[in-house]
């Protein structure tokens, strides 16, 4: 037993000093500090809670809203029916082509933003030097700043005409600007690939040959897409196609950092691995880095998609408000109606008359909306906790 | 593969990369670009006597003895106009009786164009509204008017499988051979004399109420309703998404209660931006009625819900980042946990909740779907504090949208839209370089 | 070999420490701390008397620093770590229920390895301890301020610099500033958890002269993993190894004459 035997030691003690506070809590302040204490983090977890519990009252209000609809109505007319006649006699709220308008310029959000957004983030965490990535990440924040009423203002007022006046030159040099470079690539690589088995000089030339070859071919065909694109007329520049882009660009700052953090977050090995083996940047990234991404990736898109489909201002300004759907299926240059415009649009002439069928329909939509968000939201937090998960297994 | 292609599918690759964050840059260009341009022209323009003369006369603003020494000078430039129209009108009475009818609503056209562009005739009684009072303020929009009177504008619709085609004749022409065809050369060549424009600033464009439903003056009360409406979420959503935020960090453990908490903050991030409007109307108007009917209140709560997730992950995001040495420092020192909290911890994490702040500021001013239904109005007056709890205000995101789509004469107003645009965007994004610099300096301190 | 190698280590003429008349001022008696299910410190029992600079030696993952942390309860931060045992502090156990941690903490201060002043101005720095037992009076604070920064051996430093901002002083001067701010709470006891490593060889040498000074104030507890240190400033040392005490004496004694292999050998750098 190492102890120190005696205590005499008079020599070594320590200064004189005021009586010091008792170690030990008398039994009431004992119980004071276990209430206070306990009050107190009550009292932050019911705060805490409370601001949780929004989302609740939310699905509650939406929803006690949106049944006496379905009572009024039934369920069937609304999801199937394509005759939006809220307020004729009798009214009819078929919103089915309203569905349509929002899967179809969500769609068309999501054709513009994912392939750039996904190659931007790459481009970011990967290739772009530290500088200029700094100096890329205030733009992507800007560009999320913006509020959605100067892109839906922006959409109506410049886009729109230009769309009207310029659409078929715009389309045919878009298809060029997208084709052109696909056609020359694809031609190189399929050039390739059809003469890897042979060798010697008579490869070279049969290469070069089905490589041109099918540049000739491919940029005959552009140029008769281009002919017919330029020749299209658009009758009104509020339509599909218009708030597309529009809520493309919007949902690409979502897309890009969210992608840009779970391409990231594969780290250094990975890479390392891959370029070890004398894969070029672009195989690594595409072969080992996205597919380890690609969780991530998911989750951005799908917080894209929610993007995109919540959107009100822009639709509602530049979408053409049309409750049908388009002529063929796919057809951009038609004006649409989307769900949140429906709602921000009728429910001025309709909340005075709450109990009508015409202000619970809204409601309806609502909470179809705020379903799909949901689902989308829990979605994209499963698929980041799997990659979490993975990331921590490895 | 060969090298060669495996080479250039990597070079294209790494282009896609840049072509993409091209796009990015250029459509931010492309959106900034003609707000700033032309939202500009809302404070600075070429102004007509008309824009001095109502300033003056409604304002009181501007110096009397030039402005109507002006007004003199622009009157005598104009009364060539008024003399030709008139004996054009007495003209008329020789001509034949068909002839009369086709001359005399052409001269009705001609009339009420030349009224908007330069005023009511002289000795004509005065009109109730403001923009009949008055001509063309603007000289880009009395240039527009001019254009009108010059040339009527038509459309051809001959061929069916074609959009209609826009042709433009001279208005001259359906005046060839009467005394009126003078007319027109005259308000061509005396335009400037007439309406004697001058650059002027208008910088009280942000502080002057709207005139006559937007025609005129400046947007004060959307800018006012805005930072009500802003500031008002800032008082609900930080103090509740503070004490969230350190509840969460501070004192949550791992349960399945936080992780249910933690999963509705995180939905709620994701509702739609309207379907907060419906719940504030459906909730904080029709079932709790903290106001009447849409109120600044109500719509400052429904802002707050929305914009609450994100002040509470950032605040969180902020506090963890405090490193535990000034925690253990505090504690060290014989400090309780709320008091280390308080005294510690929350000032070390100020900035990074600043920056949340800031930015979520920059949203609340920003979204319009949830005022549609809780607060804005398309007119009104400028709001005194306490009329907040009870009144509904414009708001600059809703009036941008109300006066780009539903305002009886859109294109007559272009720059005020614009104006408002502008204000907006600049607001929000003074608020977003605000929380940037923070984060900047944040960063710099930590690693210092 | 031994014998040469430990006389490099000899302390410089100093009274010689005899265990006997001392009074214990913190008292382990078979004191265990857990992370979750590992046992960091193992049924530890040994006496730290007051007013004397005690080291406390070993390598890195030995418990030195848990043990250190448990006796102002520090560990408590710490999830999952839970102590057994008793730990005696003026006749009370420091980890039964009843302790007041505050009051506790109050009366040993404690020093961390690296100097973490506050993002204050180096008086709100020093007076942050006094204020939270209430001291109000600006006059009071000034000279409380004012004399934990003597006795710290800062304040001819920062006299005229008081106001700025703490992060601004260098890290030696920091660490003394973390000192002061530990002494100005009156503390019976001084924890310093290896205060030096962060410093660059000037600092240091501050640092041991001050505590030099502080020797007789105050109970100084110091762990390092420097032994030059240990023996230069300390009048008893513990060695522990693995969570266990494996031996513990006069400083002098036991780098000269360890009576454990295992000390020996830690001492004269064969592992550790």
């Amino acid at each position: 037993m190492k102890t120190i035997a005696g205590t005499t030691g008079a020599d070594r003690r320590v200064d004189p000093r005021p009586p010091a506070r008792s170690l030990l809590l008398s039994k009431s302040a004992s119980r004071w500090q276990r209430t206070a204490s306990f009050l107190g983090q009550g009292f932050l977890f019911l705060v805490t809670a409370f601001s949780a519990a929004s989302i609740l009252f939310i699905f509650y209000y939406i929803f006690r809203d949106a049944l006496p609809f379905f009572q009024l109505r039934g369920v069937a007319e609304f999801f199937s029916s394509t005759k939006w006649y809220p307020t004729g006699s009798p009214p009819e709220f078929g919103a089915l082509a309203i569905f349509f308008g929002s899967g179809l310029v969500t769609l068309g959000a999501v054709v513009v933003a994912v392939p750039l957004g996904v190659a931007a983030a790459v481009c970011l965490s990967d290739v772009l030097p530290f500088g200029l990535r700094q100096a890329v990440k205030p733009v992507i924040e800007i560009l999320a700043a913006i509020p959605s009423v100067a892109y839906g203002f922006f959409a109506l007022v410049v886009l729109a005409p230009l769309l009207q006046s310029q659409g078929g030159p715009i389309l045919a040099v878009t298809a060029w600007c997208v084709g052109a470079p696909l056609l020359l690539l694809s031609s190189v690589v399929i050039g390739d690939l059809s003469t890897a088995r042979l060798a010697g000089p008579k490869a070279r030339a049969l290469r070069l040959g089905v490589t041109f070859a099918l540049i000739l071919i491919g940029g005959f065909g552009l140029w008769r897409l281009g002919i017919t694109l330029k020749a299209v007329e658009v009758s009104s520049g509020t339509n599909a196609l218009n708030v597309s882009l529009i809520l493309g660009i919007m949902a690409l700052p979502t897309i890009v950092s969210v992608s840009e953090d779970a391409i990231q977050a594969t780290g250094r090995d990975l890479r390392e691995g891959s370029y070890a083996l004398g894969a070029t940047r672009a195989e690594t990234l595409l072969k080992v880095i996205i597919p380890a991404a690609s969780s991530g990736i998911l989750a951005a898109v799908i917080l894209g998609i929610m993007r995109a489909i919540g959107e009100t201002m822009v639709v509602w300004m530049a979408s053409g408000n049309a409750a049908q759907i388009p002529s063929p299926w796919l057809n951009f240059l038609e004006p649409v109606r989307t769900l949140t415009a429906t709602i921000a649009g009728d429910m001025g002439e309709a909340d005075h008359v709450t109990g009508s069928a015409r202000y619970h329909v809204l409601f309806a939509m609502a909470a179809c909306l705020l379903l799909i968000s949901f689902l989308c939201n829990l979605a994209s937090e499963q698929v980041r906790r799997r990659t979490l998960r993975k990331i921590e297994g490895a | 593969m060969k090298l060669a292609t495996r080479r250039v599918l990597d070079r294209s690759f790494s282009g896609l990369g840049f072509f993409s964050i091209g796009i990015m840059a250029a459509s931010l260009v492309v959106m900034l670009a003609p707000m700033f341009v032309r939202g500009l022209d809302a404070f600075v323009f070429k102004a007509t006597v008309e824009h001095r003369r109502l300033m003056l006369e409604r304002l009181g603003r501007g110096n009397r003895d030039a402005t109507s020494g002006e007004v003199t000078r622009a009157a005598s430039a104009r009364q060539p106009v008024y003399d030709m129209i008139t004996r054009f009108k007495t003209e008329i009475n020789d001509y034949s009786a068909d002839q009369r009818r086709i001359y005399r609503g052409a001269v009705r056209d001609l009339e009420s164009l030349v009224r908007e562009l330069l005023g009511p005739f002289p000795g004509e009684a005065q009109p109730v509204l403001i923009r009949q009072q008055f001509g063309q303020t603007r000289w880009d929009r009395a240039q527009a008017k001019i254009r009108e009177i010059l040339y009527v504008e038509s459309y051809d619709y001959s061929d069916p499988t074609k959009m209609g085609v826009r042709i433009e004749t001279p208005r001259v022409e359906a005046f060839r051979g009467t005394s009126l065809e003078a007319l027109f050369p005259y308000i061509e060549a005396h335009a400037e004399e007439m309406l004697r424009p001058r650059t002027t600033v208008y910088w009280r464009f942000l502080f002057d109420g709207s005139m006559d439903a937007h025609f005129f003056g400046g947007i004060w009360p959307e800018v006012l309703g805005t930072f009500y409406l802003t500031f008002g979420a800032m008082i609900f959503a930080v103090p509740m998404g503070i004490i969230a935020a350190i509840y969460l960090v501070e004192y949550a453990r791992d349960t399945w209660l936080i992780q249910l908490l933690r999963t509705c903050i995180s939905s709620l991030a994701g509702v739609p931006s309207i379907v907060f409007g419906l719940f504030g109307l459906a909730f904080f108007i029709n079932t709790l009625h903290v106001s009447e009917s849409k109120s600044v209140l109500a719509g400052s709560i429904t802002l707050a819900v929305l914009v609450l997730p994100t002040v509470i992950r950032a605040s969180e995001e902020a506090i963890r980042a405090v490193p535990l040495t000034y925690r253990e420092a505090a504690l060290s020192l014989g400090a309780g946990k709320w008091h280390t909290i308080v005294s510690v911890i929350l000032p070390a994490a100020l900035p990074g909740i600043l920056t949340s702040i800031v930015i979520s500021m920059g949203r609340a001013a920003g979204e319009t779907a949830p005022i549609i239904f809780t607060a804005a109005v398309s007119v009104g007056k400028p709001l005194k504090l306490w009329e907040t709890a009870s009144q509904p205000t414009p708001a600059l995101p809703w009036n941008i949208y109300n006066l780009a789509t539903e305002h009886e004469a859109v294109d007559e107003i272009r720059h005020i839209q614009f104006g408002m645009v502008l204000t907006l965007v600049v607001l929000v994004l003074l608020l977003n370089v605000t929380a940037i610099v923070l984060r900047a300096r944040v960063s710099k301190k930590l690693r210092g | 070999m031994a014998p040469t190698l430990l006389a490099t280590l000899r302390p410089p003429a100093r009274p010689e420490v005899s265990q006997e008349g001392l009074t214990a001022h913190v008292s382990a008696r078979e004191f265990s701390v857990f992370y979750r299910k590992v046992e960091a410190v193992k049924q530890v029992s040994f006496d730290i008397p007051s007013g004397l600079v005690t080291a406390i030696i070993g390598p890195s993952g030995c418990g030195k620093s848990t043990f250190l942390r448990a006796i102002n309860r520090m560990n408590d931060l710490i999830p999952g770590c839970r102590a057994r045992g008793e730990l005696v502090f003026d006749a009370a156990n420091v980890y039964s229920p009843e302790v007041d941690v505050v009051a506790l903490r109050q009366r040993v201060g404690m020093v961390f390895q690296k100097p973490n002043p506050f993002p204050k101005t180096v008086f709100e720095n020093v007076a942050y301890g006094p204020r939270l037992q209430g001291t109000r009076d600006r006059v009071r604070l000034a000279s409380i301020v004012e004399r934990s920064l003597v006795k710290a051996a800062l304040w001819e430093e920062v006299k005229d610099r008081l106001s700025e901002n703490a992060l601004g002083l260098s890290g030696g001067q920091q660490q003394r500033l973390c000192i002061a701010r530990a002494l100005a709470v009156d503390p019976e006891i001084l924890l310093m958890d290896e205060p030096t490593s962060a410093l660059d060889p000037r600092s240091t040498t501050r640092i041991e002269d001050l505590i030099g000074e502080l020797r007789g104030s105050y109970t100084i507890v110091i762990v390092t993993h420097n032994m030059q240190q240990a023996a230069r400033i300390s009048d008893l040392t513990a060695f522990f190894y693995e969570g266990v005490l494996v031996e513990y004496g006069p400083t002098q004694r036991l780098f000269t004459t360890p009576e454990k292999k295992q000390t020996e050998d830690y001492i004269t750098g064969r592992f550790g």
